[in-house]
């Protein structure tokens, strides 16, 4: 494991009388996908405000990639793609001119600006809007658009701020795929959220924050963890699958147990090609393999645990 | 290029762009347009007596026009963007929050100066062509030339005071109101000071300075952070 990316030693934030933070402290290694899970108000785009220099803290330290996003903003920022709570443009701007704006700032000059705009625009989709005035986007394209200012260049890090507010359900799903992509490709991801289906299916280890501190720091049960946790993830087939089919999807590392007829749900060891291992046995035996996702319901418990009932979104 | 001339060059071409965009480049046409061509009517319904007189009206309808210009674009660059958070974009950008702020208010506030200074050159050249000379002994109430720079003082504070509002306050209606606030008590002290026959240069020197604190301020108001 490489140094830290990000980490935050002992950060306090106050506002007013009110503590948001307090003692806060964690680090992200390189490569790694973290979910920020916490309800309202728990201090989580304080925390993003923090991290992208926005804001400073009253106590502690706050590196990225070992620099100081206040003292030493530029070296600090420089491989940072950030979206921070819900900014916007002025109506009359359009996508184009945002990312534009945003490479040159990451270092690209005339056509290559122009390219690293276009590419960004392209991968979140709204590649035909690109030239339409912000103020006449839906929702959706809007936070797109900022998404997409983010991803500039491709930053080997990424602080995102629910990044799928806004979006209808097939355009989330969309993004996490894209966002679960882009970290298997080595992007660090840090993603802030209190939608628990974002960070089951984008990340590998999950921050609980409650009320200023943090109160968990574990891996994503259904995806491999730093350390070596299984994988678990459930399998939906467009039939019924008879008992028989279920050895053909066992392997030595990998236990299936039935859901229902039509789902089951395999722990096994390894990462995304051992995922892709198994999805190639399902397919090689001829098995109607509908859908996959991480394994449901663990996380919403955990959850639970660790903020409580009162507290759960 | 340093990271900070960077910030300031892309300060730069982004509100230019912003300009274009929501096509309020088209206000600099105003003051060196309108100025001489409405100042030549005045001159012509005023029968005003010599071009000493003349240029002084000039170049306080030109300034007047100017300072609509400073003042509204002033406000718009340094609180539009704040109105909308698109400042936890533009901030979170390795680009220091304050050499990207300088280089946002120059359009606005130096472009105001410049198309005030260009109407002025065409009143100063049409005064003496377009007005008698028969008038010469009415003495002239300020001297053209003084007037002309104690104005570009007035407009710097102007734009100045409502940039630095605008930041302060997130709001660049705010900021309107705050620089037209400020021109207002600029324009009564000096006016007080003409009456009493104190005004000197100090007075716009003043102003000139006052707008480039209120500059300062809202550079360095700029990406605060503690709020």
């Amino acid at each position: 494991m490489g140094a830290p990316v990000v980490e935050l030693r002992g950060v306090q934030k106050r506002f007013g009388g009110r503590t948001v933070l307090e003692n806060l402290s964690f680090a992200i290694a390189p490569g790694e996908a973290v979910g920020y899970l916490g309800p309202n108000g728990a201090g989580k785009s304080t925390t993003l405000r923090l991290l992208s220099g926005l804001l400073a803290p009253d106590r502690g330290e706050v590196r990225l990639g070992g620099f100081d996003p206040i003292a030493d903003r530029t070296r600090a920022l420089a491989g940072v793609g950030a979206l921070v709570e819900t900014p916007a443009l002025p109506p009359y701007l359009t996508p184009r001119d945002l990312l534009g704006h945003v490479a040159r700032l990451r270092g690209f000059s005339g056509p290559s600006a122009a390219a690293a705009a276009a590419r960004a625009g392209a991968r979140l989709g709204i590649a035909p809007s690109l030239d339409r005035p912000y103020g006449t986007l839906s929702t959706g394209l809007q936070r797109r658009a900022l998404l997409a200012a983010a991803a500039v260049g491709e930053p080997p890090l990424l602080l995102l701020d629910e990044p799928t507010l806004g979006l209808d359900p097939a355009a989330r799903g969309d993004l996490r795929r894209l966002l679960r992509a882009v970290a298997d490709s080595g992007t660090t991801l840090f993603l802030s959220t209190h939608l628990l289906e974002d960070v089951e299916a984008v990340c590998d280890r999950v921050l609980f924050l409650k009320e200023g501190r943090l109160v968990g720091d574990e891996a994503v049960g259904s995806r491999r963890d730093p350390v070596g946790r299984r994988r678990r993830v459930d399998l939906t087939f467009a039939e019924e699958l008879p008992d028989p089919a279920l050895a053909l999807l066992a392997a030595p590392d990998a236990d299936c147990r039935r859901l229902s007829p039509r789902s089951v749900r395999v722990e096994f060891d390894g990462g995304s090609a051992a995922q892709a291992a198994l999805v190639a046995r399902a397919v090689r035996a001829g098995l109607p393999l509908e859908s996959i996702g991480p394994a449901e319901g663990d996380l919403a418990r955990r959850y639970l645990e660790r903020v409580g009932r009162e507290e759960a979104t | 290029m340093t990271s900070a001339a960077r910030a300031f060059v892309e300060g730069v071409r982004w509100e230019l762009l912003r300009l274009r965009r929501s096509r309020r480049l088209a206000l600099f046409l105003i003051p060196p347009v309108a100025g001489p061509i409405g100042t030549a009517l005045a001159w012509r319904l005023l029968a005003v007596p010599n071009p000493g007189t003349a240029e002084v009206l000039g170049l306080f309808v030109t300034a007047g026009l100017a300072a609509l210009v400073a003042l509204d674009l002033g406000a718009l660059a340094a609180g539009e963007d704040l109105a909308v958070h698109a400042d936890r974009l533009e901030f979170a950008l390795p680009q220091s929050p304050r050499a990207a702020t300088a280089g946002r208010l120059l359009p606005p506030i130096g472009g105001a100066v410049a198309a005030d200074l260009a109407g002025a050159a065409a009143i100063v050249a049409a005064a003496p062509r377009l007005v008698p000379t028969g008038g010469a002994g009415t003495p002239v109430l300020l001297d053209p030339t003084h007037l002309l720079w104690g104005l570009v003082g007035f407009l710097l504070l102007l734009g100045g005071v409502a940039a630095a509002a605008a930041t302060t306050t997130r709001s660049p209606a705010q900021g309107l109101v705050a620089g037209v606030l400020a021109g207002v008590v600029a324009a009564g002290i000096s006016a007080e000071f003409l009456v009493q026959g104190t005004l000197s240069a100090a007075t716009p020197i003043a102003m000139a300075l006052g707008g480039l604190v209120a500059i300062a301020l809202a550079v360095g108001g700029s990406g605060a952070r503690g709020h």
